[in-house]
């Protein structure tokens, strides 16, 4: 289905003043206007002259929930056999091409999603387009790129978890917290299961989610609207619609008494300890007095875990509260990071104190007041660049099932009121519900240094 | 709404059928021409305390930030980490308020304001919202001319330090680097990196005497970005700073630079839980303000810029060796460095280095290929064109011009001089700044796995885990 300009214009227009209604903030709204192809593949253009740039951005609602227990990373492997080419580009040539234009490109794999981006100067979205639509299309798949890649993902594992200290942290968050479910891995997953896997399992992969109707097209930047839209009909018209794809159904249920972990690893250099709790989806109503929670624990040098553990007791380093939130499911978890000679039980009970305080007593105006100039500079922040716009206005899309959600950010979190910050903590912050990870220093080798040749 | 504008769009659909252009597949489209890249112009405004500003307007969003750099770093504290700690406790007290309520006041605003140091100067940012931007000035301001670096935060910072390099000795990637500034610095104030005996060797006085010396306005340049309107902000700006007064400083001094590496040696750090090797391969090169560098950007990107270039496609998509490969000129004022990093298991760490060797080598010995050289030249071109839709990033290269006295046109020329690189004049530039047979090879990894192999390179020398020789 096509929107014409007219009613696309109208309905951002709409977004736009219902915005400026709900909030007192000079954060400018994104304008925006969108239309479903008839293969549903949902498109969103934001025409912007203000450097002569243009960014691509695709959206795929498949992430590593959608994997096989024995099968985890699999989301995570696709996104790189995507840069292998198509049946009109040769291997290797994608990146090739977007940096011969002087442009530069990424993607990423996350739980829920995987995405696609090229950055160009603004002669190229044609360029853009047509790559983004051949992989759509006919991607190339074939036993050299899949062995190849193997390689590299199984470095991209060791680099970026198994040889860092608490490289392993999420992992083993995810595994104690959301076990049971297709959230209990992260998207690196298991590299044996990247090895098991034949080639066709990957062509169906392909089919099963990287159709147009499970994709936002986001175009961001200096272009006219009405030629980006021929384009991305010539471009992605002729693709199939595929059958709508499975979606993993999540049910999450709070332990019944507290749980520890401890993970022992070699590397660890300073005592850590991880305090974690079921919390709700993103989209829930919680949701953003949640994260106005954790600011107040966690952010800045006046919030209450680094006035107390870091400044006061000298017990940490550094102290960090933070929601995880999903699209089916969340956490929410407090991390710090002892000072050297310091122990988990000190750091426990630090967290387990102010834990407990603030849900008995709440926050004070002072710190709501504060949390929400945090967050509307954090938000201000957030949509300067193309690049920036482009995500977020799929993000918005994916995640609320309406654009014009991307210009609510901060409306939803005036909306909150202070007595419900103390409100979910209780509800979430339950002690008895407690899941806790340690990271303990390994005892000091026998030998003294100098000793190891 | 939904049902109502499908039904609508329905028809609107049926009326307004699209003529779509026709494509041909099978061929990259051609581009229609392309932008050009123009560094906007700025004016850089003197106070009458010698402090210089300059002030980038952008409207995207109700934000202010403004950074101050002063000419001062590791090369005035020899080395010492002064300067880190100077600039870093600036936010720990003031005159009238103690930590405690300066943290408050920056928080309650949603602001941020944070100092560090780095080879050749210390920076001061803060940024917050435009509704605040008075109150910001005047934290920033007070930060800046009245702190009193409390002996009880200097303490506390310490602790946290000895704790930051507790941390440090188990992170690869910081052993490397520090390794690395080590071997190619030598004594020079641009190798050193903190230890246990310099955080102890801090003292409250050695700071107050460093603020008081080199803190000093016209030692230093403030540039202003966001939404604001600069005669006003400027105006602003004097009146915060009222009470900072021009003040006489040392010359900067002009240290020998570190001498050229002779040979190829193995810098090998023992982890013996690496289940990969952290491989950095570099040797010296000039500093930032040397004629070359705009078109050395595109000899450097060829070898190991970015997902084209050769290092990432050998050593990555040919070999499947590493994640990542790529390299990169850095340079301070009085020196610099050229580095070609690689991240690649134990078993093919040896075949990874001699890769990257190589790849060095045959852009020293063949001429680029045209249309290699054509891409390359494009990507650096048009790469420079994305990075200015940031300001903050213009912001940054206005800085650079003060700081390492650049011509003052020098970002105007930028995409032109990349553009107009030559086979030939990328060869010779190769030959010049490259080098395979005067390189330090550092890696960090399982000594046992790795170092009988490593033999065959060159001489290895080990060190600990604080970085000292071992035998």
């Amino acid at each position: 289905m096509l929107k014409t300009a007219f009613l696309a214009s109208v309905l951002a227009f709409t977004a736009v003043a219902t915005f400026a209604q709900e909030t007192k903030s000079s954060i400018k709204p994104l304008t925006f206007t969108e239309y479903v192809l008839p293969n549903g593949l949902h498109v969103i253009l934001h025409e912007n002259h203000a450097a002569p740039v243009v960014s691509t951005y695709v959206l795929y609602h498949v992430g590593s929930k959608n994997e096989r227990s024995d099968r985890t990373g699999f989301a995570h492997f696709f996104e790189h056999l995507m840069f292998e080419g198509s049946a009109n580009i040769p291997r290797q040539k994608i990146d090739k091409y977007i940096s011969g234009a002087g442009g530069n490109l990424n993607a990423s794999t996350s739980f829920d999603v995987t995405d696609y981006f090229f950055n160009l100067p603004a002669n190229q979205l044609q360029l853009a387009l047509w790559i983004e639509s051949e992989r759509m299309l006919h991607n190339r798949i074939d036993e050299t790129g899949v062995e190849t890649q193997r390689q590299v993902v199984k470095e991209e594992r060791r680099m970026r978890y198994d040889n860092q200290p608490y490289g392993s942290l999420f992992e083993q968050l995810c595994k104690m917290v959301f076990a049971g479910t297709t959230y209990e891995w992260t998207p690196i997953g298991s590299t044996q299961y990247i090895d098991q896997a034949k080639i066709e399992e990957f062509r169906e992969f392909w089919k099963t989610y990287y159709m147009p109707n499970n994709a936002t097209l986001v175009i961001a930047g200096s272009f006219k609207p009405e030629e980006a839209k021929k384009l991305v009909e010539s471009y992605f018209g002729e693709i199939k619609k595929g059958t709508p794809p499975p979606r993993p159904v999540v049910k999450l249920t709070p332990p019944e008494k507290p749980v520890l972990v401890e993970v022992k690893e070699e590397k660890t250099p300073l005592p850590a300890s991880l305090h974690a709790w079921v919390a709700c989806p993103e989209t829930h109503p919680d949701a953003v007095a949640l994260d106005l929670l954790a600011d107040i624990l966690a952010s800045g040098r006046s919030s209450r875990l680094y006035r107390r553990m870091v400044d006061k007791e000298q017990a940490a380093i550094a102290a960090q509260a933070f929601p995880v939130l999903f699209e089916k499911a969340g956490l929410v978890g407090v991390f710090a990071t002892g000072n050297r000679g310091v122990t988990l039980e000190k750091l426990d009970a630090l967290i387990d104190e102010e834990v407990e305080k603030v849900k008995a007593e709440g926050v004070t105006a002072e710190e709501f007041t504060k949390a929400l100039n945090g967050k509307e500079d954090e938000l201000a922040r957030d949509n300067s660049q193309m690049s920036a716009r482009a995500r977020n206005l799929a993000r918005a899309r994916l995640t609320w099932g309406d654009t014009a959600e991307v210009n609510r950010d901060l409306a939803r979190y005036l909306a909150v009121k202070r007595e419900d910050l103390q409100r979910v903590a209780k509800k979430y912050l339950v002690k008895e519900q407690t899941y806790r990870l340690h990271y303990p220093v390994p005892e000091a080798p026998k030998q003294p240094e100098g000793a190891a040749k | 709404m939904n049902t109502f504008s499908r039904i609508l769009l329905t028809s609107a659909v049926a009326l307004l059928p699209l003529t779509s252009p026709a494509i041909d597949r099978t061929q990259p489209p051609k581009p229609g021409p392309a932008p050009t890249a123009a560094f906007p112009d700025f004016k850089v405004r003197t106070l009458e305390n010698g402090l210089r500003v300059v002030v980038i307007p952008d409207d995207r969003s109700p934000t202010i930030t403004l950074r101050l750099v002063i000419k001062a770093g590791a090369t005035m504290d020899g080395g010492s980490g002064l300067s880190g700690f100077t600039a870093g406790m600036l936010n720990r007290g003031t005159k009238t308020l103690d930590a405690a309520a300066f943290a408050s006041a920056i928080d309650s605003i949603g602001a941020s304001l944070e100092g560090g140091a780095s080879s050749d100067s210390m920076s001061v940012s803060t940024s917050g919202l435009t509704k605040f931007t008075d109150r910001l000035l005047e934290l920033f301001a007070d930060a800046l001319v009245n702190p009193v670096f409390p002996a009880e935060e200097l303490v506390k910072e310490q602790r946290r330090a000895l704790s930051g390099i507790a941390a440090a000795k188990k992170q690869p990637a910081s052993l490397a680097s520090n390794l690395m500034g080590k071997v190619i610095f030598g004594e020079h104030p641009y190798g050193s990196f903190r230890t246990e005996e310099s955080v102890k060797g801090i003292t409250r006085d050695a700071i107050v005497e460093f603020h008081k010396t080199w803190m000093v306005p016209n030692n230093s340049s403030l540039v202003i970005v966001g939404d604001v309107e600069p005669d006003a902000i400027v105006a602003k700006v004097e009146k915060a700073f009222a009470d900072w007064k021009k003040k006489d400083f040392p010359m900067i001094k002009q240290m020998a630079p570190p001498a050229s590496l002779s040979g190829v040696t193995v810098h090998l750090v023992d982890r013996p839980e690496s289940v990969q090797s952290n491989i950095i391969v570099c040797h010296t090169a000039p500093g930032r303000n040397f004629p070359d560098l705009p078109e050395l950007n595109v000899v450097n990107s060829t070898l190991g810029g970015g997902f084209s270039g050769r290092l990432f496609q050998n050593l990555r998509e040919k070999h499947g060796y590493t994640y990542g490969s790529s390299c990169a000129f850095n340079y301070y004022k009085q020196g610099g460095y050229f580095q070609a990093t690689a991240e690649a298991r134990n078993d093919v760490t040896v075949p990874a280095i001699k890769e990257i060797l190589n790849e060095v080598g045959r852009i020293r010995t063949e001429a680029i290929p045209d249309d290699e050289l054509e891409l390359q030249r494009q990507y650096n071109v048009g790469n420079y064109l994305l990075s200015l839709e940031s300001a903050s990033r213009i912001a940054g290269r206005v800085q650079d011009i003060e700081l390492y006295s650049l011509p003052s046109d020098f970002y105007k020329t930028y995409a032109t001089r990349m553009s107009a690189v030559t086979p030939e004049s990328a060869q010779k530039l190769a030959q010049k700044y490259l080098s395979t047979e005067n390189v330090a090879i550092v890696v960090v990894g399982k000594a046992e796995a790795i170092k009988a192999e490593l033999e065959k390179i060159g001489k290895v020398v080990s060190y600990d885990l604080d970085l000292k020789p071992v035998k």
